[in-house]
């Protein structure tokens, strides 16, 4: 993995309008802000909709929950946003950084998580008011609320398995930087 | 009246030295992302809650949304519980910064808005509707209360002029 991991932080590290901004007194503390205000829009959305599957708020009719979704995906999307600045302006910082790596990781099963629910029969057909829901149903809403806390406390972690100065150059490189 | 000589035994007790230096990945991180999990769900709660007043999601009944408060709830004193140990470890940083007694404000605003807004808004689908146009200003302050409190708790690790005494 490092010749992957070498080449985007150098990808990253090319000139970018970002990073002047994000060095400015202000601008990685509005940014950090902005992740966490997502972050709050997104468990939001995803606690109503999550909890309402797995049988807390019966009278919720699915497709009224449903209209929660634009909310979560706009968090997700300012967190997702403000992030990149984050990557952008430190990538050494990230890239070798296994807390990050696994935060990416438990992105993309959520994702994945919600996309099988959305795509495939799994999400259809919900009952309305009331209604139990299908044990398949609260299984995907069980690992997507396991898989966002997961997502949050990896994301914490990130500040405390910082790699220190990663120069692919410096001669304890490997051993220092990649995870 | 000065506090320092009171920080300096709040830093000097096990609990606080604990919490600064013990470096299980078990302690201080923990504690850290318990107080975001908590973040995520009581600002997110209560900003579905002000959303539905103001007109998001209409067709969600309002009133059975009092079904999310015990979880809003719970997790606000987890955080108020990890607010509290996370002080004992750093009290000089935080209570010689104006920043966290605006944090502590607007929290305080939060809590005294949803426990207005509550009674009101989710006595049934019909009052609650009625409750909810009526306090469309109390909707928006309380978001701005959230947010608020978001920028100020995240401020704090940017804006302290003093970490420990002595420091």
């Amino acid at each position: 993995m490092e010749p992957l991991q070498i080449w985007l932080v150098r990808l990253l590290e090319q000139d970018n309008p970002v990073a002047p901004i994000m060095r400015t007194a202000w601008g990685w503390p509005i940014m950090e802000s902005l992740h966490f205000v997502g972050l709050s829009m997104l468990v939001g959305a995803i606690a109503i909709f999550d909890l309402r599957l797995l049988g807390v708020g019966r009278r919720i009719p699915m497709a009224a929950a449903r209209r929660l979704v634009p909310w979560g995906l706009g968090g997700f999307a300012l967190s997702i946003l403000t992030g990149i600045t984050f990557l952008m302006t430190e990538p050494n910082q990230y890239i070798y950084n296994s807390a990050f790596l696994l935060k990416i990781v438990f992105v993309m099963v959520a994702g994945l998580n919600a996309a099988i629910f959305a795509l495939t029969p799994f999400g259809r057909q919900l009952p309305d008011n009331g209604g139990a829901t299908p044990r398949s149903a609260k299984v995907i809403a069980t690992i997507s609320l396991c898989l966002w806390v997961a997502t949050i406390v990896s994301g914490r972690l990130i500040t405390f398995y910082r790699p220190g100065i990663c120069k692919p150059d410096e001669a304890r490189f490997v051993a220092t930087c990649i995870p | 009246m000065s506090l320092d000589p009171f920080l300096l035994w709040l830093e000097s007790t096990s609990l606080s030295v604990w919490v600064r230096e013990e470096p299980s990945i078990y302690a201080f991180p923990l504690i850290l992302s318990l107080h975001t999990i908590g973040l995520g769900f009581v600002a997110g709660i209560n900003a579905v809650i002000a959303l539905r007043m103001l007109g998001v999601a209409g067709s969600i009944p309002i009133a059975e949304l009092r079904r999310f408060l015990p979880t809003m709830w719970a997790s606000f004193w987890l955080n108020a519980v990890s607010g509290v140990v996370l002080l004992i470890g750093y009290p000089t940083k935080a209570l010689t910064n104006p920043v966290f007694y605006l944090k502590l404000l607007l929290i305080a605003g939060g809590v005294l808005l949803i426990r207005y807004i509550a009674p009101r808004v989710f006595a049934s689908d019909a009052a609650g509707e009625a409750a909810a146009a009526r306090m469309r200003p109390l909707a928006w302050a309380a978001l701005i209360c959230w947010v608020g409190a978001i920028f100020a708790g995240r401020l704090l690790a940017y804006t302290h002029s003093r970490l420990l005494q002595g420091i």
